[in-house]
């Protein structure tokens, strides 16, 4: 764990300011803000075509956002028009080094197939965070025991459930020691009977004191685990705050009727 | 079968000629071929035509006509080009090097064919989780494009290398001395042709079952993950 600096704003983990994202004509994002503290765990819940999972991508940059700015940790990602005029990250270097503070757990898993459980989770350390090989070795044994992966470290992704794939990239993401996780969706591509023992795992992460940013449907999530709500409605903050109070009084008719539609 | 015994020494030299010929055409046209697949999945436009070009005209022109229009056309250019800038007198295009140049062209546009077909394959989830790791360009190419690329590759790969392994038979057009042109000349002085293309048969199919050997064992080894064997 890093030493806390004497900048005030020493625990702000990641803060997203004013983002916006446009595919052709099509506005996805029209200004959306967050800040994260350590230790936050903050739900993004909007109805499908939201913006949120777009969010979560322009974040790491796997999407380009058309303007605003993204800062981690106290670095801004610097963004800029290029020569054609289009908003691109000024510097390849730092995109990579802030992605891998920023680990990624996706819909569908994306672990490597070509690679076993355990080599997925020592490659970002080996070759990103250049860890000697032993040591990372080890430091992956330990988290897959932390996800309940352990024995299934040397098995390809295509032997193993879908719960299973999303707990050992979910240990792939945790083998970087990331300041911020960003999941997408963990386990909307999973059999319900598969998505408790993913839910588990992410829960116990952020009991854990895990700065994490969840764009998720499981509203019982929401609910319980995280400290801060984000609802968003055509790629615009509709309403944001804690789970408890939202959740209790919705205060705007929009996440009044999401969660009545999400209720059985 | 004595003839062979006693004409061993040509037949083993345009085997020699034939086989590193097809092995450095293979190399090139591996190079050529990435460089083809990368410019049509490039996101530049003008890269796109290019490569799009480049096997569109390749695939749908007769292996022997690019062949001469590059051996003797090569030689022109060549020529008038050193005749212009004054930097080199008459040139004579080496036989060898202009046969692996072609073929290593013309096969490259099958290649570019397999690898753009080999890494569009890939989930682009895989990339993504590569890239949202921190891996740089070239690290989400080795660690985890290409072992893949490699495994989809696979199949369409082995049948150009087959094709190419024949099509060196083209070369002996432009008078390179290889298996096919060694055999035909020497049937053709003592009049044993049939017994000496009966021998050149023999020997492109001891070549065609060492590379189906050789390609199984790299199958095996690029397809942990997949089924199991």
């Amino acid at each position: 764990m890093a030493a806390f600096d004497t900048n005030i704003d020493a625990n702000l983990s990641l803060e997203v300011r004013d983002l916006h994202k446009s595919y052709g004509s099509l506005e996805v994002l029209k200004g959306v803000s967050l800040e994260a503290r350590q230790g936050d765990v903050i739900s993004m819940l909007g109805s499908s075509g939201s913006g949120k999972s777009t969010f979560l991508r322009c974040i790491n940059l796997l999407e380009t956002p058309n303007a605003g700015s993204i800062i981690v940790h106290g670095e801004e990602i610097e963004l800029g028009h290029n020569k054609h005029g289009a908003f691109r990250p000024k510097d390849k270097r730092q995109v990579e080094r802030i992605r891998a503070r920023l680990a990624m757990v996706f819909q569908s898993f994306n672990l490597w197939s070509h690679m076993t459980v355990l080599e997925n989770v020592i490659a970002g350390p080996v070759h990103v965070l250049k860890q000697p090989k032993a040591e990372a070795i080890e430091k992956a044994k330990a988290v897959l025991e932390r996800v309940g992966m352990y024995e299934r470290r040397d098995y390809y992704p295509s032997h193993i459930s879908g719960g299973q794939q999303q707990r050992a990239a979910i240990a792939r993401a945790l083998a970087m020691d990331p300041e911020v996780m960003l999941f997408d969706e963990p386990t909307s591509a999973l059999d319900p009977e598969l998505v408790g023992e993913v839910l588990k795992v992410i829960r116990s992460l952020a009991e854990e004191g895990r700065t994490m940013v969840v764009v998720t449907h499981e509203m019982g999530f929401a609910r319980d685990v995280s400290n801060k709500v984000i609802f968003l409605h055509q790629g615009l903050i509709e309403e944001q705050g804690h789970p408890d109070e939202m959740f209790e009084a919705p205060k705007t008719q929009r996440f009044h009727d999401f969660l009545a539609n999400t209720r059985d | 079968m004595e003839t062979i015994i006693q004409y061993r020494q040509v037949l083993i030299d345009g085997t020699i000629v034939t086989v590193s010929l097809a092995v450095l055409s293979l190399c090139l046209s591996i190079v050529f071929g990435l460089l083809g697949a990368f410019a049509q999945l490039s996101e530049a436009v003008a890269l796109r035509r290019l490569g799009g070009f480049y096997t569109m005209f390749v695939r749908g022109v007769p292996e022997l006509v690019l062949m001469m229009l590059i051996f003797f056309g090569g030689q022109l250019l060549i020529n008038d080009i050193g005749h212009i800038t004054g930097l080199w007198g008459y040139v004579d295009v080496n036989q060898f090097f202009a046969g692996v140049l072609t073929l290593g062209f013309i096969f490259g546009a099958y290649m570019a064919e397999t690898f753009r077909g080999a890494i569009l394959a890939i989930p682009v989830g895989q990339i993504e989780a590569a890239k949202s790791v921190g891996m740089s360009a070239r690290q989400v190419f080795t660690l985890v494009t290409w072992p893949q690329m490699v495994r989809y590759a696979l199949p369409s790969f082995t049948n150009n290398w087959l094709v190419l392994v024949k099509a060196t038979a083209l070369v002996s057009v432009i008078g390179l001395h290889d298996l096919v042109w060694n055999a035909f000349s020497a049937g053709r002085s003592n009049h044993k042709l049939f017994t000496f293309m009966i021998a050149v048969l023999a020997i492109y199919l001891v070549i065609t079952a060492l590379s189906d050997l050789a390609l199984r064992w790299v199958e095996r080894k690029y397809n942990a993950g997949t089924r199991k064997a």
